[in-house]
């Protein structure tokens, strides 16, 4: 269920008549597209702590020229690019391109902000600019593409002609049937459509998952011609309509465009928005989106999948750049020279200046530009970037050795290993496969995208016992070798699995031993964001809410009714029943001083933070505790709290008092419950407390007297 | 300043016609005709004469030289636009040499003692400067383009000449000549026409199409059939993406089997080629002359696993020796492939050959 936040005082039915009112009917307007030059993960790490993602070299042009000559191809005038991570060198680099010349077709406006975390981020900075005022391409800086998307384009104007503003946006697929080397197992997804209209019902993301299920609702949607295909690869390219921009900006919780597109077709009913989709039979459309694909990409490039753009078009037109195709796929820059013997056997491409040695055999490979390679090297699917330096007798297999790496005499790099900027390598070793080692200390890695899932908490627990060392292992980078081993895929260690399985994806036709490794994995990174299996957490995720809205509440002085609003729109986002809803929050509060202060304070340090809490919050309290049957409720999550921690008992009489003399608990709810039969020993225990008994007898006595009033 | 203004607007409109030169024939040809390749050209190249910053015929030819180096290096498959490029030196040369009084006579045929003395010599006599060069310049490239408007129809109208009733010809692929001179002569003659498809692209059911709309009878063959059908074939005509300066073709896939096929059956095979299409290109420059395209075509991208284990290749152009080709139709007659070398020489000058 996807959660629907309703900020205090606005009604969803505001939000959706605001969507409509912004619509301006223009005869030709000029197509803009929005461009997200930041990956907002970490899958490409410790390769992207030097370089952003979008300026990576895929055969030897950067993945954002790529992105670019198909926006400007397609015909796109106006291109927003957002960038994150590295928005200087993005930046720079756009400045330099032939994209910001003066003669460029596309015009491109570079924004950068440190604040965009997710594309739903990027896309409430496009609605609060109001930068698009039609509708819109939305690609990803990763995306080779040579889709012609006129069609799909015109397909979806008329769809919204048609019906006013229905449909807000269309995504493209490619048709690839499974066991295609260009489908990511990572992007699997199942779609249920209208075959006739090309109206997306259901999407969801497969991913290993061994069954599915598909709302009932969707069958009934009145149309005759109903699929469910597993044969589309989502190229990442979508046409959105202005409201989808103002739809991220009323929905705060979208993230990504996963969260909007299920949260679109959950409310399809409530707010009539429909996308649709389209799907291209020829083209090319695929995200580089990890090193799996990075190689699967770069091979279709070589192999002319994405003609017309392919190596010897210089597309991007760099000066001095310029590539000659001879048969078998082998491209040449200028100045390359080649060793007697040497051979390139078929889909290489070889960049300007570099030298290459007698007897080598390169197949399949990338070469960048002033790279320097010994005798009797081999080269299998290598991705060698610039300015690398390899030795004699070298082999590599399947391996992306990135700028200023030097590899040395007679190391052999097994399948999937990661050379990352300026690493040495050997002499004479051997790298197993998956290897991963960059000139960054896997220590040294800043908190501050703390929120991605490669830097769970048991990890940084568990580097911390590893002392910083700054030496370089010498039985992991050779003798003269520098640099630092991430982690390996070794079969030993499933978690270090995870990290080659991110950077390099999941494997195609994974033996069937290792499925249920990987679903494990995967089900391990994506919590939260996996929409399957929510249910099994929504108290807990509702108490973490609750305890963040308390903490919002106290830094931000919010008063306690618009507190109560937000603690009930919670409840029905997470489904959670009035009860529950009581004994989280006095869970909470109870446990707040610890939040705030840690766990280790003394109990008079923990009543002082308490009460004044109690007190603030009282209104709150007030509105869930109303029935006698509340207050027992209350009390017992009140001792449920106090027996998990022994050491502060002697604040649970001061916690009652306040209570009582706040008004939220009456006398009679507190003896009932003290005079309940107890279970436990330990709350035996808890109500012989010394304290406790005193003020029950301070009540008793009270109440007498009252009584004795009357 | 209007002057800064005309130069950015004559840089933009080069820009976009780079553009789109490099995404042209994302398909199996040109999306747009040869013809109409050329056209563009010259006119832009006129525009550069007319709107660049030149003092004298020397830095025209340099400009002319250096933007036509570019939009050769844009689509090297494209050899018209080099062609024009060099149509277009010629011209300016020509006029620079009446200009200065000489006849082109005199140009034209230089002694042997000559030419090896002379060396580069001959471009410092491009610097003087002549007020008229811009007009009398801009006048012939006008000529140019008003020969290029009249190429197709100029050949169609031998076509009568080529064709007699009841004959059976043959043809491969989809070229607008030879669409255009097929048509021309089915308003006077009856004739049947075979159409090798020209797989993967199957550019012949379009050319089928066409011409059965003007009632010509036609046939559609799988380019396997072409030796089988050949007996009773009694003319072969094909267009061509470029006549080579041997007097060889560079044409689409298949036209090799098809003029040995010819060659075998001693059917006399007719190229349909305009003026234009006549480059100083040898066959021997291996990395200009290929073009591959996506092999979708060959392997559909959705075949899934088997992509992964082959290479997919899809080329588009074959060479056709000059020995199996019987005669040239151009815009100014017909000539022998052993003529060519002479036709390139009256069209481009020879320093020129190499933009």
């Amino acid at each position: 269920v996807t959660r629907l936040r309703v900020k205090p005082g606005e009604s969803i039915l505001e939000t959706s008549k605001r969507t409509n009112s912004r619509q301006l009917p223009e005869e030709q307007p000029l197509l803009q597209a929005v461009l997200v030059a930041d990956s907002f993960n970490r899958r490409f790490f410790p390769i992207t702590k030097d370089q952003p993602r979008a300026l990576l070299p895929l055969a030897n042009v950067s993945m954002i020229d790529y992105t670019l000559e198909f926006l400007t191809s397609t015909g796109v005038q106006e291109t927003f690019v957002f960038c994150c991570w590295m928005a200087s060198k993005i930046k720079e680099h756009l400045r330099k391109s032939k994209w910001c010349r003066p003669t460029s077709p596309n015009v491109v406006h570079v924004i950068t902000s440190d604040l965009y975390r997710s594309l739903g981020d990027v896309l409430r900075d496009v609605d609060a600019k109001a930068l698009v005022r039609s509708d819109f391409l939305l690609v990803y800086g990763d995306v080779v593409s040579n889709i012609d998307i006129s069609q799909a384009l015109q397909e979806h104007k008329q769809r919204r002609n048609m019906d006013k503003n229905v449909s807000v946006m269309t995504m493209i697929f490619k048709e690839s049937p499974p066991g295609h080397k260009t489908r990511c197992e990572d992007d699997d997804i199942i779609i249920a459509m209208d075959g006739k209209s090309k109206r997306i019902l259901h999407y969801q993301r497969a991913q290993a998952l061994k069954r599915l299920h598909f709302p009932m609702n969707i069958f009934h949607s009145g149309s005759d011609e109903f699929e469910i295909r597993f044969d589309l690869l989502d190229c990442h390219i979508s046409i959105c309509s202005p409201q989808v921009a103002e739809l991220f900006t009323d929905n705060f919780d979208y993230q990504t465009k996963n969260d909007f597109v299920r949260g679109l077709l959950v409310n399809e009913e409530i707010l009539g928005n429909q996308i649709h989709m389209h799907v291209t039979k020829d083209g090319y459309g695929a995200r580089v989106s990890n090193l799996l694909m990075y190689d699967t990409v770069s091979s279709d490039t070589i192999r002319r999948w994405v003609y017309p753009i392919t190596p010897e078009a210089n597309f991007a037109d760099q000066e001095g750049q310029s590539c000659t195709h001879s048969r078998h796929n082998v491209y040449r820059e200028t100045g390359v020279s080649l060793g007697h013997g040497s051979q390139m056997e078929e889909n290489v491409l070889i960049g300007r200046n570099t030298m290459i040695g007698a007897n080598c055999t390169i197949s399949n490979t990338v070469i960048g530009a002033n790279c320097v390679i010994g005798d009797n090297v081999t080269l299998d699917r290598a991705y060698i970037w610039n300015r690398v330096h390899i030795a004699d007798d070298v082999k590599v297999k399947q391996s992306v050795i990135c700028d200023n790496v030097e590899v040395k005499h007679g190391v052999v790099l097994n399948e999937q290993c990661v050379l990352a900027y300026n690493v040495v390598v050997g002499p004479d070793i051997t790298l197993p496969e998956g290897t991963v080692l960059s000139m960054h200390h896997p220590d040294e890695e800043d908190d501050e995208d703390d929120d991605e899932f490669l830097s769970d908490d048991n990890d940084v627990g568990y580097r911390k016992d590893k002392t910083k060392q700054k030496v370089f292992n010498p039985a992991e980078v050779g003798s003269e070798g520098k640099g630092y081993r991430w982690k390996t895929s070794s079969l030993e260690d499933t978690e270090e699995d995870e990290l080659a399985e991110c950077i390099w994806g999941l494997v195609l036709n994974a033996d069937p031993e290792s499925d249920s490794e990987s679903e494990v994995s995967e089900g391990s990174h994506d919590l939260g964001s996996h929409p399957a299996s929510p249910e099994l957490d929504d108290v807990k995720v509702f108490q973490n809410e609750v305890h963040g809205t308390l903490q919002r509440g106290l830094d931000e002085n919010i008063s306690c009714d618009n507190l109560v609003l937000e603690i009930n729109s919670l409840k029905y986002a997470y489904n959670i029943s009035l009860k529950e809803v009581m004994q989280i929050l006095i869970r909470v509060v109870l446990e707040f001083p610890f939040h705030q202060q840690g766990a280790q304070i003394s109990t008079a340090q923990y009543s002082s933070h308490l009460l004044p809490l109690l007190k603030k919050w009282a209104p709150v309290f007030k509105n869930y505790v109303k029935r006698p049957q509340d207050q027992l409720d209350c009390l017992a999550s009140m001792e449920e709290v106090f027996l998990e921690r022994e050491t502060h008992w002697a604040a649970l009489v001061k916690v009652l008092m306040s209570m009582y003399q706040l008004e939220i608990l009456e006398e009679e709810g507190i003896m009932h419950w003290f005079n309940q039969g107890s279970t436990t020993d330990k709350s035996q225990q808890l109500r012989r407390n010394q304290g406790l008994l005193k003020f029950i007898q301070w009540l008793q006595e009270a109440e007498e007297s009252s009584e004795g009033d009357e | 300043m209007p002057g800064a203004d005309k130069e950015t607007d004559l840089s933009e409109r080069i820009e976009s016609f780079l553009s789109e030169l490099k995404r042209c024939g994302s398909g199996a040809g040109s999306l747009r005709g040869s013809a109409e390749t050329a056209r563009e050209t010259t006119a832009l190249l006129r525009r550069i004469t007319a709107q660049a910053r030149w003092g004298n015929a020397g830095d025209l030819m340099e400009i002319i030289r250096k933007e036509g180096r570019r939009m050769t290096a844009a689509q090297p498959s494209e050899t018209t636009v080099g062609n024009m490029v060099r149509r277009v030196l010629k011209i300016i040369r020509e006029e620079y040499a009446r200009s200065r009084g000489s006849t082109e006579e005199a140009d034209q045929q230089e002694s042997l003692h000559k030419l090896l003395t002379s060396g580069g010599s001959s471009e410092d006599n491009f610097r003087q400067h002549f007020a008229h060069l811009k007009a009398n310049v801009i006048e012939a490239i006008n000529e140019l383009l008003t020969e290029l408007e009249g190429t197709t129809d100029n050949i169609s109208m031998q076509a009568l000449e080529h064709i007699h009733s009841n004959e059976v010809i043959m043809t491969i692929g989809r070229s607008r000549t030879v669409e255009a001179f097929l048509k021309d002569a089915a308003r006077k003659r009856k004739f049947h026409v075979m159409v090798a498809e020209c797989a993967p692209f199957c550019q012949g059911h379009e050319m089928a199409t066409s011409l059965s709309k003007e009632d010509i009878e036609t046939t559609v063959i799988p380019d396997a059939a072409i030796f089988a059908v050949m007996s009773r074939v009694n003319k072969v005509i094909i267009g061509t993406q470029t006549v080579l300066a041997n007097g060889g073709l560079r044409a689409v896939n298949g036209t090799h089997t098809l003029a040995l096929a010819a060659k075998h059956h001693s059917t006399p095979l007719i190229v349909c080629a305009p003026m234009f299409k006549l480059s100083p290109q040898f066959p021997n420059e291996e990395d200009t002359f290929h073009k591959f395209v996506s092999p979708h075509e060959v392997l559909p991208f959705t075949e899934g696993e088997i992509l992964s284990k082959v290479n997919a290749h899809g080329p588009v152009f074959d060479y056709v020796p000059p020995e199996l080709i019987t005669l040239f139709i151009s815009n100014i007659g017909g000539n022998a492939p052993s003529y060519i070398y002479r036709l390139m020489s009256e069209l481009y000058h020879p320093e020129d050959h190499e933009l």
